[in-house]
């Protein structure tokens, strides 16, 4: 498959320029279990000196820094919605997908504008290989944002990570590009 | 027998059989062999003729044509049974209620939704299905249910409300844990049937009480264990009746009864009954008394329910008593019995005497034949009937949205398998919302008929509301009448559609925002347009007047045709007509430039989709009823996943949505207010065909979208345009809705500015005499005016806020709104004055 095919030589590509910084690849839905191994090589600055920061790739750096905002805040303040994202995802963890769905589904006639039930949403179907309904639905997550940076980062990271997977690499870089720059915003923030 | 047989017709004369020849021994006479040629006929000893060989070789080959005709019976009972394939219907069930704390909804709602489940009022709460109010509370045992995602165990429920909502949700038992969460069962609201509309409830013999099946074989057929399928003596007395005349009836047992119900036609022949006997012969060769009687329990005719058949005792049960078959007391065990003889003549809801009396003979039937004590028979017969009261449901209540859900299956799912396979399907219809459309549309029509004296029952309608985020359809009404299972307006009424097409082109301008935005001045005067292939067109405004210059929020808004048709024609016929497949809508209009305001028809639902997108952002959801398909096993077959489409830039569909919401504001749907308060910011469009044959609405507020359509059958003029007619409708039925106001998210590429609602020049920030709208970046006017004040006095300027994202607006219960329609005719002529 064309798809498979582009993902595996862009995350060659990855796996390469990873290396100054000791990253590992950044883990992909659509990754045939590959690519985690950090690279070999890795320059030590000489003493007394920093070392220039390491080029990262946009994918990378999206990944850093959403990690570094450290874990969502509350996802909704009712309690039904929390229940059923909870059983999302340990069905989502199970393998059920479609009782994932159901679940978030649910949730979503509780709280139809919740950004992160849409976003959830969107991940089920990023795993499911539905890439394009997975863009349209972190797109419609991102509509209800409203202002708050860490969904819309996390939003378009995984618009990126659908594009790889697509093999839109230009698109799914403008994509890291933004959900890393979202990021930052969130960040700061705190 | 042989005496009676004529020999065949034969050209050859037949050689005479020699006494070598003669087959049958015991024809032979005893008058010993003769010698010779042509001996005389053989004579039995009783002086009776014999048959010739011809007739003997008939009389062989009617034995054969009768034994293949019996083995033909055989086999067909035989694969009857093996397959024992009962054609169970499809069962269709509404959306399930979820509870949770903080929910808007009120005790009395709970009830409601409990009672349309079937839950009886029950101060014991021990079984499933009953509840009992507390003192600001109710507690209620939930039934075990098997969903499409997963089985739920019976639960013992307390909830407690205040100020409209649920305030505390709990489970009970051996201690009190609080529910963030319950989904009560869903609403059976309807089945799709096998043939004959049969609809059965399959039990097995080891469920059936032995009461049941005692009284049965007490009443019916007393020797049903012992007999071979037939009572002979009835047989022979059914003969009797024939011969003398009398209709051929009764005697039958239990096994001839089944044969009859699942072969035969209700013929009342000789012919038909020697069949009967027969098959229940071989019947009873094949299979166990147990499985017969399993059977039969099954099959049996018990009731005729509007356009439903009701077989089995299962589902007998629950159509008189509402409960299983195990929970019935003798004298309701008595009632079922008693109608197997006749479940028309003996229906206890129409001729109660007369099932009481027949009740009464089973049971002292049960009595005599000691199924049932003596003392407790006495009771029993002093017991009234005991029969619930139940809505006539027909095969569903909700015809029009069950005919929707039948069509969408279709496409997956062969006719056969939907009717027999016991398919479990849940929608998406909400009952509550399906009932206020109903109610608005049937008294909305009568009041309109009475005002205008109309003869009754001229007007037609048809209603779809849907949910804004997730396109599921609440409510369809196909007509005034919603119970009567007729023509689906909602669906197949294909009408004009007029103004409700003009969003497309508005939305189209505003996608070029370099050149169109709410204020950028139209042309209203009067237009020819010359086309190749049609005749030279002028579109006339509603008022047949003209007006120079008006702002593109404004034609939307009084709805103009010249300024629309003049705008989309610049804007490109072809290019607004091709977007339309991109909203669902798959029909393609007259290529046109009438089809710019309408001049094409539409059903309701295909307008919903449409409408749809615009309310949530220029997302298209397609629009569905179904959410999944389980088999009668539980094993989930299907769902049918909330799928999204991007079809139009959120930018230029907000600053649309701010321009419909001028429609109601200011515009042709002013009327609005006197049913919805003004701060629920409904956005919509009128819709009035040419010589007011059509009269639509459609629009949205926060969380549904509805489109309602009124008009005359027979296509007459019914003199009412969008506002008079259908848009009273939809107020009034959202009037009664939980309504969240209108409040998109404000997309990125949107900002607001204050502009002078006149001139449209841009004004600071908080101008008092200007109205703030929405504008994509960078399309606003760029240089800014000094705040106007002379105007702000004389004007009352429109409220500040299109689109409130400034001031946040709680989501609001609907209040009763105040009729402000005069002040709002005041600002109009303010208007016109300045502008005409």
């Amino acid at each position: 498959m064309k798809n498979r095919h582009g993902w595996f030589l862009v995350s060659a590509l990855l796996l390469l320029l990873a290396g100054c910084g000791g990253l590992k690849a950044p883990p992909s839905p659509a990754t045939p279990a590959a690519g985690t191994a950090p690279s070999a090589e890795q320059p030590v600055p000489p003493a007394g000196e920093q070392a220039p920061p390491a080029p990262q790739t946009p994918q990378a750096a999206a990944e850093n820094s959403i990690g570094a905002l450290g874990p969502r805040p509350v996802m909704s303040e009712n309690k039904a919605v929390i229940a059923l994202l909870d059983r999302a995802s340990s069905d989502n963890g199970a393998g059920k997908q479609d009782a994932a769905e159901a679940s978030l589904e649910r949730a979503l006639r509780i709280e139809p504008r919740n950004p992160w039930l849409w976003l959830e949403l969107a991940r089920v179907r990023l795993a499911r290989g539905q890439y394009a309904q997975a863009i349209t639905l972190a797109r419609k997550s991102n509509s209800f944002a409203g202002g708050r940076h860490r969904v819309q980062a996390e939003n378009w990271q995984l618009i990126g990570q659908a594009r790889v997977a697509q093999g839109d690499a230009a698109g799914a870089e403008q994509a890291f590009k933004r959900a890393e720059e979202l990021a930052r915003q969130a960040g700061d923030e705190h | 027998m042989t005496s009676s047989q004529t020999p065949p017709q034969d050209p050859t004369p037949a050689a005479e059989p020699t006494p070598a020849e003669t087959a049958n021994p015991a024809e032979e006479t005893s008058q010993g062999e003769t010698g010779g040629s042509v001996p005389p006929p053989k004579k039995s000893r009783f002086g009776i003729r014999l048959p010739g060989k011809r007739v003997r070789v008939a009389f062989l080959l009617l034995l054969l044509g009768l034994s293949g005709y019996v083995y033909y019976l055989d086999a067909t009972i035989r694969e009857a049974f093996e397959g024992r394939k009962f054609a169970l219907p499809a069962r269709v069930y509404g959306r399930a209620l979820e509870v949770y704390p903080g929910l808007k909804l009120t005790r009395e709602q709970l009830v409601e939704e409990l009672k349309s489940l079937g839950y009886h009022d029950n101060p014991q709460l021990q079984e499933p299905g009953t509840y009992r109010l507390t003192m600001t509370g109710i507690e209620f045992t939930s039934r075990d249910f098997v969903f499409g995602d997963g089985s739920q165990v019976s639960q013992h429920l307390r909830a407690e409300f205040a100020d409209g909502k649920v305030s505390a949700l709990q489970t009970r038992g051996a201690s009190d844990a609080d529910l963030a969460l319950f989904r009560l069962e869903p609403p059976l609201i309807g089945g799709i049937y096998p043939g004959h509309n049969e609809d059965r409830e399959l039990v097995r013999l080891a469920e059936v009480p032995k009461q049941l099946t005692d009284a049965l074989i007490a009443t019916e057929d007393r020797k049903f264990y012992t007999h071979w399928g037939v009572d002979p003596r009835g047989v022979a007395r059914a003969f009797v009746r024939t011969v003398t005349g009398q209709r051929v009836e009764g005697g039958s047992t239990l096994t001839q009864q089944l044969v009859k119900n699942f072969f035969l036609t209700s013929e009342r022949t000789l012919t038909r009954k020697a069949n009967e006997v027969l098959m229940s012969g071989l019947l009873e060769l094949h299979y166990s008394k147990d499985e017969i009687l399993e059977t039969y329990l099954n099959e049996v005719f018990l009731g005729q329910d509007a356009g439903r058949a009701i077989h089995g005792f299962g589902l007998a049960s629950y159509y008189y008593f509402d409960r299983p078959l195990e929970r019935l007391a003798p004298q309701e065990v008595a009632l079922l019995v008693g109608l197997v003889k006749g479940p028309v003549v003996y229906d206890p809801r129409r001729h109660p005497k007369e099932a009481l009396a027949r009740r009464n003979v089973v049971l002292q039937e049960m009595a005599s034949q000691n199924v049932l004590p003596q003392a407790a028979a006495a009771a029993a017969i002093a017991l009234p009937l005991g029969v619930v009261e139940r809505a006539p449901a027909g095969t569903s209540p909700y015809p029009a949205f069950l005919q929707y859900v039948h069509r969408q299956l279709q496409r997956d799912y062969r006719e056969e398998d939907l009717r027999s396979e016991g398919l479990r399907i849940f929608t998406t219809l909400d009952p509550f919302v399906q009932h206020q459309a109903e109610d608005a549309l049937k008294s909305r029509l009568a009041e309109i008929e009475r005002a205008r004296r109309f003869k009754a029952n001229t007007l037609e309608g048809a209603v779809v509301v849907s949910s804004t985020q997730n396109g599921e359809i609440q409510a369809m009404v196909g007509g005034r009448d919603a119970r009567f299972a007729g023509f689906n307006r909602a669906l197949d009424s294909e009408r004009p559609i007029g103004s409700l097409a003009k969003p497309i082109v508005y939305l189209t301008a505003l996608e070029d925002p370099q050149h169109y935005t709410l204020v950028t001045p139209l042309d209203d005067s009067p237009l020819v347009y010359r086309q190749r292939g049609a005749a030279d067109w002028k579109p006339q405004n509603y008022e047949r007047t003209f007006h120079d210059k008006v702002q593109l929020r404004v034609a939307l808004a009084h709805s103009y045709n010249v300024a629309t048709a003049r705008l989309g024609i610049d804007l490109g016929v072809d290019r607004i007509l091709d977007k339309l497949p991109q909203y669902g809508i798959e029909r393609k209009p007259p290529p046109y430039a009438s089809s710019l305001l309408g001049a094409y028809g539409l059903a309701p639902v295909e307008v919903a989709q449409m409408y749809q997108t615009f309310a949530d952002g220029g997302f298209r959801t397609p629009l569905r009823a179904i959410r999944d398909v389980v088999a009668a096993d539980g094993k989930p077959l299907q769902r049918y996943p909330l799928n999204v489409e991007p079809v139009a830039a959120p930018g230029p569909v907000y600053v649309l949505t701010a321009a419909m919401q001028g429609v109601v504001r200011e515009g042709t749907a002013q009327a609005m207010t006197n049913y919805l308060p003004a701060e629920m910011n409904v956005a919509g469009k009128t819709g009035t065909t040419e010589d007011l044959r059509d009269s639509w609405f459609a629009g949205f507020t926060g969380n549904r979208v509805a489109v309602v359509w009124v008009g005359r059958d027979d296509n007459k003029p019914s003199g009412l345009t969008g506002a008079s007619g259908a848009m009273t409708v939809w107020g009034e039925m959202m009037k009664n809705l939980p309504t969240e106001p209108v409040q998109p998210a404000m997309p990125e590429d949107v900002e607001l500015v204050t502009v002078d609602p006149v001139t449209g020049v841009r004004y600071d920030e908080g101008c008092k005499s200007g109205m703030v709208l929405p504008f994509i970046k960078g399309s606003a006017p760029a240089e800014t005016v000094p705040c106007a004040a002379g105007f702000a006095a004389a004007s009352a300027a429109p409220a500040a806020s299109a689109v409130a994202a400034a001031s946040s607006v709680a989501p609001v219960q609907t209040t009763a709104a105040k009729p402000a329609v005069k002040q709002a005719e005041g600002k109009k002529s303010w208007f016109q004055r300045l502008f005409n």
